[in-house]
């Protein structure tokens, strides 16, 4: 299901950054951007584990 | 006249192979058909009929239920022992003292080998393992008998988890024994499957070719072993292993797998554990992120310290470095300062040594240590002259002695 593909992107997304800091291919202005980044996946995929979708579609309509 | 006949011909007991083509049971005792098929044609050839007597089906249900995990039911091929009975009333009948039951099993495993061969030949017996299980797998379709403990159990222990990990649940009632486990299975799974173009998800925009659900389960309840031989068909296999989701089968039994645990995607043994099984699954997911979670904030931490660090290391060295050039100048110039004047005294003795060594040489030459030594110096014209062929007879020369002068005149 496509909806199932945007958590595994997620994910993997996240996996990248990990990667990358790892590696120290990031400077000081990257790294602060790519934290926001992590911060938002992590959330995201947190929220899919333990929140029903009616939850998680209310918070996406709050944020918009 | 017959029964007499039969008596004497058919006196003893013999054991007899036959298929049950009907078994039923009233008043306690066995009622039931045997037939014998043709080997190609399959069409029956012979027919008996065959009665258990209750105190002796008493005995025998159990044990071959214990033995082959299921009742005796029509289809089966069976051992029997059997003794025969004419009865005036009621024609003729065999009457069953024994069964074998390993007779039946050894069928029911032949049975069983040869529809695994089937599945493996029509290239489907792998096809669920090919499937992914979704890291994400929280929407379960259900199958199972609604009042069933198993059902009870599983849902409450994902609704329970401790991770605090949510579950959608749908549950696609099927009955899970007797004969018919194929019909209802397989019905259960066409209902899933058929909420595939229905699902509100799916829309223009975002096609779905996929039931929304992330993995089937199939569950049948509370301990108890009897009768899975349902479960042994080749078309419920067929339709397990051809199903686009991942299927979970928690029959619950000891003995071996069923095929329809075989071709399915994963097989636990009880319906808690098919749950236990799910909210792990999710459980590797939560760890992994919290494990990034983890990383990112130490590794932003350090560097982030480590740059501070940097700055402030900078800062206090950049005023030291300063000092220790400035005092390294005054240093060097305060040496200089302290040679100078010895340079210079150096120097000017030197100078005098120079001057006292020239004034001494030039003394050497002074010609009056030469008149004092007794040379004497010879002028003409004023002027000393060296060579006498210069000199012609007449001229007037000088000639400087230490203590006066003569002058002569040349001969």
């Amino acid at each position: 299901m496509n909806q199932e593909m945007k958590y595994e992107a997620a994910l993997a997304e996240l996996q990248g950054i990990v990667h990358k800091m790892e590696s120290n291919e990031l400077d000081i202005d990257q790294l602060t951007e790519q934290l926001k980044r992590a911060q938002q996946l992590i959330t995201l995929c947190k929220d899919k584990l333990t929140k029903t979708d009616e939850e998680i579609k209310k918070i996406l309509a709050e944020t918009k | 006249m017959v029964r007499d006949a039969i008596e004497m011909h058919l006196p003893d007991e013999y054991w007899v192979e036959a298929e049950l083509s009907e078994c039923r049971e009233h008043s306690g005792h066995c009622y039931m058909e045997l037939i014998e098929k043709d080997e190609h044609s399959n069409t029956p050839v012979a027919r008996a009929a065959a009665k258990c007597w209750r105190q002796t089906w008493i005995m025998v249900k159990p044990n071959f239920e214990r033995t082959t995990g299921t009742p005796l039911r029509a289809g089966m091929k069976v051992l029997l022992r059997v003794y025969a009975q004419y009865h005036e009333a009621y024609g003729f009948s065999w009457i069953v003292s024994d069964i074998d039951p390993t007779y039946t099993l050894g069928d029911m495993a032949r049975r069983r080998q040869e529809i695994i061969r089937q599945l493996k030949e029509e290239g489907v017996f792998d096809m669920q393992r090919e499937l992914k299980l979704p890291l994400f797998a929280q929407r379960i379709a259900v199958i199972s008998a609604p009042n069933a403990a198993g059902y009870g159990d599983f849902c409450r222990q994902l609704e329970d988890n401790a991770y605090g990990f949510r579950f959608s649940i749908t549950l696609f009632p099927a009955i899970m024994q007797g004969e018919q486990v194929e019909a209802t299975i397989i019905a259960a799974l066409n209902s899933i499957f058929a909420t595939t173009a229905t699902s509100p998800v799916a829309s223009a925009s975002i096609p779905s070719d996929l039931p929304p659900f992330d993995a089937v389960v199939i569950i049948r309840g509370g301990g108890a072993t009897a009768d899975l031989s349902g479960f042994d068909t080749l078309a419920l296999a067929e339709n397990v292993a051809q199903f686009p989701l991942p299927i979970i089968t928690g029959i619950g039994h000891d003995r071996d797998e069923s095929i329809i645990d075989m071709v399915s995607h994963t097989r636990v043994k009880t319906p808690t554990a098919a749950a236990a099984f799910l909210i792990d699954n999710l459980r590797r997911v939560s760890e992994s992120i919290e494990q990034a979670e983890t990383f990112i904030l130490n590794y932003v931490n350090e560097h982030i310290r480590f740059q501070q660090q940097h700055i402030t290391n900078l800062t206090t060295l950049i005023p030291t470095l300063a000092q220790r050039l400035l005092s390294d100048s005054h240093h060097r110039i305060e040496l200089l300062q302290g040679r100078l004047p010895i340079a210079i005294e150096r120097r000017l003795t030197a100078q005098q040594h120079l001057l006292e060594q020239t004034a001494l040489k030039l003394q050497g030459f002074d010609p009056k240590l030469l008149l004092s030594r007794g040379y004497s110096i010879t002028l003409f014209q004023g002027k000393a002259i060296r060579n006498p062929q210069l000199l012609k007879p007449g001229d007037e020369i000088e000639t400087l002695m230490e203590k006066g002068t003569v002058t002569s005149i040349v001969r």
